[in-house]
């Protein structure tokens, strides 16, 4: 059962796009792919989605190849459009009847999305004075609530496996809440997710497995608090109201950033961030904050994608 | 479905189709197009001049100057039942006294018969007798004069004309003793022709050249017609997803070649449709100038002026459906060759410079279909019936003349279907392998070697998923 991708290997001429890219699902969750600019995320998922034949690899939902046939897969593509002069009612049934949705059932599910995403005002136009309201289209709209439109089409078909390449990517602080809530929905329905994004902060709260991709390579790849665990306690916060860069020198930590009187440090272990903290205190120091934790993902993929950047 | 390749073709042709016809634009130029149709052949009907006949006349007096030298009997004139009780007043007033009267007496007319100069001569040499009898009957000038403002309307002096015609020709016939039916024997003429020892054998008969190539061109301009809108609307339909950036949305939920071909068949409806509308047009336009007086003179009108021989025309309900399916073909031709063109675009700007080589291809047999008939060549017949670009135009007029024979029609027809189906395929392989593509537009020596690359990376692919499979 689940989703498994195989060695996928795709090249254009002589340059690999992706190169040898493997993972798996067992459960239903969301997994993560990461990269750079150009690291292969979106041709993994359209070759994922059939869209781009596979010069090597397979793709299989519940043990079978997947198709369009096999699974019921939604998909909210990075490159985003509508039909500019099409009303927006028009293209969702369009899409649910592409799916396999019933008119009807089709309709309920449009109503109940267009109240889930705040989007009824486009699609249900209230009539003002006696002229006859007439239904909106796509270029009518902003490029959040486009963006609304097509969840929803992604969202119609119920989809058991679900992809969102770059979801709250132009949306307003307030949509982008909204999307949260939709995505934190569907997983609690126990959908198949994978989701990729630069924004590290959204894929850490989402993501249970990840995989980070530089230039066409995995770099990276498996349970994100597996990962954060293995790199331990090594990121150190220290904030005092006066000067101590002498003070974490001597005790041997790495300065990494400093603003103020605030530090960003690298510590060894624990042990290491002890001692300072005991340096500090006998020294008489007022300290505000002493925080020590694991690497955030964005620590971990800068460095990651930095170390291939350098062997380079 | 079963072949899941083909999922979604209909629901593709529908919401295609109906978002066509939901825009108003396309609305009023089909009302358009239909209420032109309708008016066309009642215009041509009045403004040709030729009006419906009266059954009673309002010229009480005729003034006949009659300079022909030969006799007009004007009692031919009063047999005719609604010219019972016109006079006939026979003079030599010239033109302006002519026209004093006519202006004068408001049911009057005046008629001038005249011979031509040269022909007076042709009449006279002795040498020319042949010519002259060949020639005779388009020597004399019969014009009937009418007053606008009296109560002679154009219809009744129309159909006195034509009655003083006929009483001109029965005195010409009277003048030399003869009888219709010995004018008819004598002037009759043949129709040579040289025909083959197959066509010969099997009855048929060959059309003129004149015949072929006025068919061939009408049929090249049907033909062009469908064409170029067939590659304006295909070359329009294969960029839409692209430039609205809903191909990733769309192929989780349908495949390319479903994509492609529900869009195709809408495109087909289109341009048939408007065509069937057009047509019903025309069909309500006949009726009504049927009832206006009908179209009998439009014939042998257009027989005469194009040297159209319409007798010499195979026309049968089997060749109504040879046509529907020379022009299906034809469409489907240039539906491929416009899906390989448009599927190279990624914006509007590409359009022009990937058109090129099918407009390219379009002129070259248009002018190969319009032009060969000039030939008066049997091999050139055969050669533009049978090779692809210029059969679409030609195979079908020569069948019609009997240029070619039934086999070979139905050889050009399965050469153009096959290779309306390749075309149709490869466009349906480059739409699906250039649908995620963004840049210029590849020259044609790329597009084929990006056509192998992805051939041989899909067997690599299926041999490396079945040996997979097989572990």
């Amino acid at each position: 059962m689940g989703f498994s991708v195989t060695e996928l290997y795709k090249k254009y001429g002589d340059k690999v796009v992706v190169d040898h890219l493997s993972f798996k699902m067992d459960q239903p969750g969301v997994y993560a792919l990461l990269g750079t600019n150009g690291a292969g995320k979106t041709t993994s998922i359209r070759m994922i989605l059939n869209m781009l034949a596979k010069d090597g690899g397979t793709v299989e939902w519940n043990g079978g190849p997947l198709t369009l046939r096999t699974c019921n897969v939604g998909y909210l593509a990075e490159e985003r459009g509508l039909y500019p002069k099409n009303t927006l009612m028009d293209q969702l049934m369009y899409f649910a009847a592409l799916r396999g949705v019933s008119k009807d059932e089709a309709k309920k599910r449009i109503a109940y999305w267009a109240k889930r995403l705040e989007a009824e005002e486009y699609l249900y136009p209230k009539q003002e004075g006696k002229k006859p309201v007439k239904p909106k289209k796509a270029d009518q709209l902003s490029k959040g609530n486009q963006q609304k439109i097509q969840l929803m089409m992604a969202l119609l078909s119920d989809p058991e496996l679900l992809i969102l390449d770059e979801p709250l990517s132009g949306l307003d602080p307030v949509n982008t809440d909204l999307f949260k809530s939709i995505i934190h929905e569907e997983i609690d329905k126990g959908k198949y997710l994978i989701m990729s994004s630069h924004q590290m902060a959204t894929i850490e709260e989402f993501c249970t497995d990840l995989t980070i991709l530089s230039r066409s390579k995995t770099v990276l790849q498996g349970n994100l608090a597996e990962i954060k665990k293995s790199y331990g306690r090594i990121n150190l916060f220290v904030k005092a109201e006066q000067k101590l860069k002498d003070l974490i020198e001597a005790a041997g930590v790495t300065i990494l950033s400093s603003v103020g009187f605030s530090y960003q440090c690298r510590v060894t272990g624990e042990a290491q961030a002890n001692a300072l903290l005991k340096t500090l205190v006998e020294q008489g120091i007022t300290l505000i904050a002493f925080e020590l934790r694991e690497p955030s993902l964005h620590e971990i993929f800068v460095e990651k994608v930095g170390d291939v950047h350098e062997e380079s | 479905m079963k072949n899941p390749e083909l999922h979604g073709i209909g629901t593709v042709f529908r919401y295609t189709v109906q978002q066509h016809y939901k825009t108003p634009s396309i609305i009023v130029f089909l009302v358009i197009l239909f209420l032109l149709a309708v008016c066309s052949m009642p215009a041509i009907l009045l403004f040709s001049g030729h009006e419906q006949e009266v059954t009673e006349t309002q010229i009480h007096t005729l003034y006949l100057r009659n300079e022909s030298g030969f006799p007009l009997n004007a009692a031919a004139v009063q047999a005719d039942a609604r010219y019972a009780a016109l006079t006939v007043v026979e003079t030599d007033e010239d033109d302006e006294a002519l026209s004093e009267r006519v202006l004068k007496e408001k049911n009057a007319a005046a008629a001038v018969l005249a011979i031509r100069e040269d022909a007076v001569e042709l009449f006279r040499s002795a040498a020319d007798q042949k010519k002259a009898s060949k020639g005779a009957k388009d020597q004399f000038t019969l014009r009937t004069v009418y007053g606008e403002n009296g109560e002679v309307t154009s219809a009744d002096a129309e159909t006195l004309n034509h009655v003083l015609e006929g009483a001109l020709h029965q005195s010409l016939l009277d003048s030399l003793a003869i009888t219709e039916e010995q004018a008819v024997t004598v002037q009759s003429s043949a129709v040579s022709q040289v025909a083959k020892l197959s066509e010969f054998r099997s009855g048929t008969e060959e059309s003129s050249t004149d015949t072929h190539v006025f068919l061939n061109i009408g049929y090249c301009y049907l033909l062009v017609i469908i064409c170029a809108m067939s590659i304006a609307h295909v070359n329009q339909t294969c960029m839409e997803e692209k430039v609205s950036k809903l191909v990733e949305s769309l192929l989780v939920s349908v495949s390319p070649t479903a994509l492609l071909a529900g869009k195709l068949l809408a495109v087909a409806l289109f341009i048939f449709a408007g065509f069937g509308i057009v047509g019903i047009g025309f069909f309500i336009s006949w009726q009504i100038a049927g009832r206006m007086g009908g179209f009998s003179f439009l014939v042998p009108t257009l027989e005469r002026f194009l040297q159209f021989s319409i007798s010499s025309i195979r026309i049968s309900g089997g060749t109504l459906l040879l046509l529907i399916l020379c022009i299906v073909i034809a469409f489907a031709m240039y539906a491929g060759l416009s899906g390989i063109s448009g599927s190279c675009c990624s914006k509007t700007e590409d359009l022009q410079s990937a058109s090129f080589l099918t407009m390219f291809f379009l002129m070259a047999g248009y002018l190969g279909g319009a032009f060969a008939p000039m030939f008066e060549n049997d091999a050139v017949n055969l050669f533009c019936s049978l090779f692809p670009v210029t059969s679409v135009f030609t195979a079908f007029p020569n069948y019609l003349c009997g240029k070619i024979g039934l086999p070979v029609l139905l050889l050009a027809l399965v050469i153009q279907a096959a290779t309306a189906v390749l075309l149709v395929r490869t466009a349906g392989r480059v739409y699906k392998m250039m649908l995620l593509y963004r840049g210029s537009v590849p020259k044609p020596k790329q597009i084929v070697r990006m056509l192998k690359e992805e051939r041989a990376a899909a067997k690599a692919a299926a041999g490396k998923e079945a040996q997979h499979g097989k572990e």
